[in-house]
């Protein structure tokens, strides 16, 4: 059963006098078929722990496992590969490459990796996301939520097991950002994915299965 | 290489000027070879038309046929081996009172040298008296049947032939026989014919016994060819700088199109495109701007060379054009390796922050 977990995790930034404390021993477990969202203000260390989880930094002490393999002991290449296969990340700053359609944006991992989502699949998701008749443009040419919708389907064009997105629903409206949690869920009811979010959007709550909150790098659950 | 070509048909001004700049270089690099060539040419031309090997000249002549004398003792071993050069350095004029510098050469129509002659118009004999020039004289209005005064002798030759590729140290030749030369240089007072050097068509002719006299290689003849050597130098200076400059432009250039695409690729890579992707695709971009920039630039040598006057010396060789654009290709693909440092060194995560 896939799973992802961090164990006794401390992320500490600089050093000496410029020490700070990011995140403090957290302990976190997410199982597929499973939607988490985790809130916290601004500078709360959200981007830190998801980056950590999805191997991108490493922990400054603790462990991080997926499907109970330790991140840390892999080599950098062997993290590449997971993030290529497993992982769908939508980072929070969008950043679509400029000279790519939109399209093109999901086709690119067709040039190293087969197993992505099959084209009637896709184009559901798609639909779901409102970007169906956006798919010639240039990123340039659309507005910050239709980026932000197109990393989202960007992320989710590999058909990767962990879904984990940091503040997805930033740019978008109620009905949108609903549409998308909607979407997360059914992803990972239907689908059997684990699916993390970290947001300060407390709309969000609703539609997530547990919810935690992270406050100056301590984590709680509350739901 | 689906990104790099993406992003070149995307950023067209950019990768146009790019494009338009090794082309630039690469046009001068061919010009120079070209020129280097043409020059290098005019001074060995006639010797490389008669594909001699070797030669004897006087060994204490520094290697340099007009200061060279066969001694007659020497002659009498040579006999009738090789072909034997007479050489005047001077002047011709023809009836419209047009002068040309020359050098005329006395050949004996039974050796080597007139055998392998090719003449493009007119007739292919030589009897006293009589000259086969190179075409170059025609620019001057010289036509067959001219009669050519000698200057400062009372000698004078009449045009039966032309033939291409006659420069010897720049100056076009006028072939005629051994005795007219000796005519025109000793005014009829000395009888035995002077010969300066006796060409060979083999590397190692079998000789006797040589006394006054020494046997050099073709390459030892034209390498000491009054100027050969520094001009030869000086081109091949300019052009190694010139592929200097080609390898740091490139790598200045890619190196600041590859900083601004940085953030691009720590999200490919953050997504976990394989680094090896993305430097496969920098390496390929490097090598489609190398290539159409030095495609672009053979086309237009070819162009140029065709349509420059022929007074021009620049002789395009295909083989030395496609050298010299192979290694611009090869410091682009060097200078490439710079970005791909930096690709290979990029932490993802200092990209997408936030
Ligand atoms: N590379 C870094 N070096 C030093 N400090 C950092 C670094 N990255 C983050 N921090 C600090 O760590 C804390 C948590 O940052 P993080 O980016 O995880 O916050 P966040 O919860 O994602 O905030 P936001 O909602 O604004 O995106 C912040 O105080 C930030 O200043
Ligand atoms: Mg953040």
């Amino acid at each position: 059963m896939a799973n992802l977990e961090l164990q006794d995790v401390k992320k500490v930034y600089g050093t000496g006098s410029s020490q700070y404390e990011a995140l403090t021993q957290i302990n976190f477990k997410a199982n597929q078929g499973e939607t988490i969202l985790i809130v916290g203000p601004s500078g709360s260390g959200k981007t830190t722990f998801l980056t950590i989880a999805a191997g991108l930094q490493t922990p400054s002490a603790g462990t991080v496992k997926i499907d109970d393999k330790v991140l840390g002991t892999m080599s950098v290449k062997q993290q590449s590969q997971l993030r290529l296969h497993k992982i769908g990340f939508v980072l929070q700053a969008y950043n679509l490459v400029p000279y790519l359609t939109v399209q093109e944006q999901f086709t690119l991992v067709d040039k190293v990796k087969t197993a992505n989502l099959t084209a009637s699949k896709f184009n559901e998701m798609l639909a779901i996301l409102g970007l169906t008749p956006l798919l010639d443009k240039y990123p340039n040419q659309l507005s910050g939520g239709q980026q932000q919708r197109v990393a989202i389907a960007r992320a989710l064009y590999g058909d990767p097991s962990f879904i984990l997105a940091d503040e997805p629903t930033a740019s978008l409206d109620t009905e949108r950002a609903i549409a998308v949690m909607q979407l997360f869920s059914q992803l990972a009811h239907l689908a059997h994915k684990a699916v993390i979010v970290v947001t300060h959007d407390t709309r969000l709550e609703d539609y997530a299965d547990h919810v935690y909150e992270l406050v100056d790098g301590v984590m709680h659950r509350l739901k | 290489m689906f990104l790099a070509i993406k992003e070149m048909k995307h950023e067209k001004l950019r990768y146009g000027l790019m494009i338009g700049m090794i082309f630039l270089v690469s046009y001068l690099v061919f010009i120079l070879t070209g020129l280097s060539n043409g020059l290098s040419n005019l001074n060995r031309a006639a010797v490389d038309s008669w594909q001699a090997q070797s030669i004897v000249l006087n060994k204490d002549a520094q290697i340099n046929l007009p200061q060279s004398v066969i001694s007659n003792r020497d002659r009498q071993v040579l006999k009738n081996k090789g072909a034997q050069i007479s050489l005047l350095s001077g002047l011709v004029q023809n009836q419209a009172g047009k002068k040309d510098s020359a050098q005329i050469v006395g050949i004996k129509t039974n050796q080597f040298i007139f055998k392998r002659l090719k003449v493009t118009s007119g007739t292919k004999e030589l009897h006293s008296k009589q000259a086969i020039v190179a075409s170059a004289f025609k620019t001057d209005g010289f036509k067959l049947g001219d009669t050519l005064k000698i200057a400062n002798t009372q000698v004078k030759v009449k045009i039966v032939g032309f033939t291409n590729n006659a420069t010897l140290n720049m100056v076009p030749v006028v072939y005629t026989t051994p005795k007219t030369v000796n005519l025109a240089k000793y005014d009829g007072q000395q009888t035995t014919t002077l010969v300066n050097g006796v060409a060979f068509a083999s590397k190692k002719p079998t000789l006797g016994t040589l006394k006054d006299s020494k046997l050099y290689s073709a390459e030892q003849y034209i390498n000491k060819m009054p100027g050969n050597r520094a001009q030869t130098l000086t081109f091949n200076f300019m052009i190694g700088f010139l592929m200097v400059i080609i390898l740091i432009v490139i790598a200045i250039f890619l190196y600041i199109l590859t900083m601004q695409k940085l953030p691009n690729f720590g999200v490919l890579k953050a997504q976990g495109l394989p680094t090896s992707y993305l430097v496969k695709n920098t390496l390929l971009q490097a090598a489609l701007l190398a290539v159409s920039g030095v495609l672009i630039a053979l086309g237009l040598v070819l162009i140029t060379a065709a349509i420059l006057p022929a007074i021009v010396p620049i002789k395009i060789q295909i083989t030395m054009i496609l050298l010299s654009g192979l290694a611009i290709i090869g410091m682009a693909m060097l200078g490439a390796l710079i970005p791909v440092r930096e690709i290979i060194k990029l932490d993802p995560y200092q990209i997408i922050g936030g």
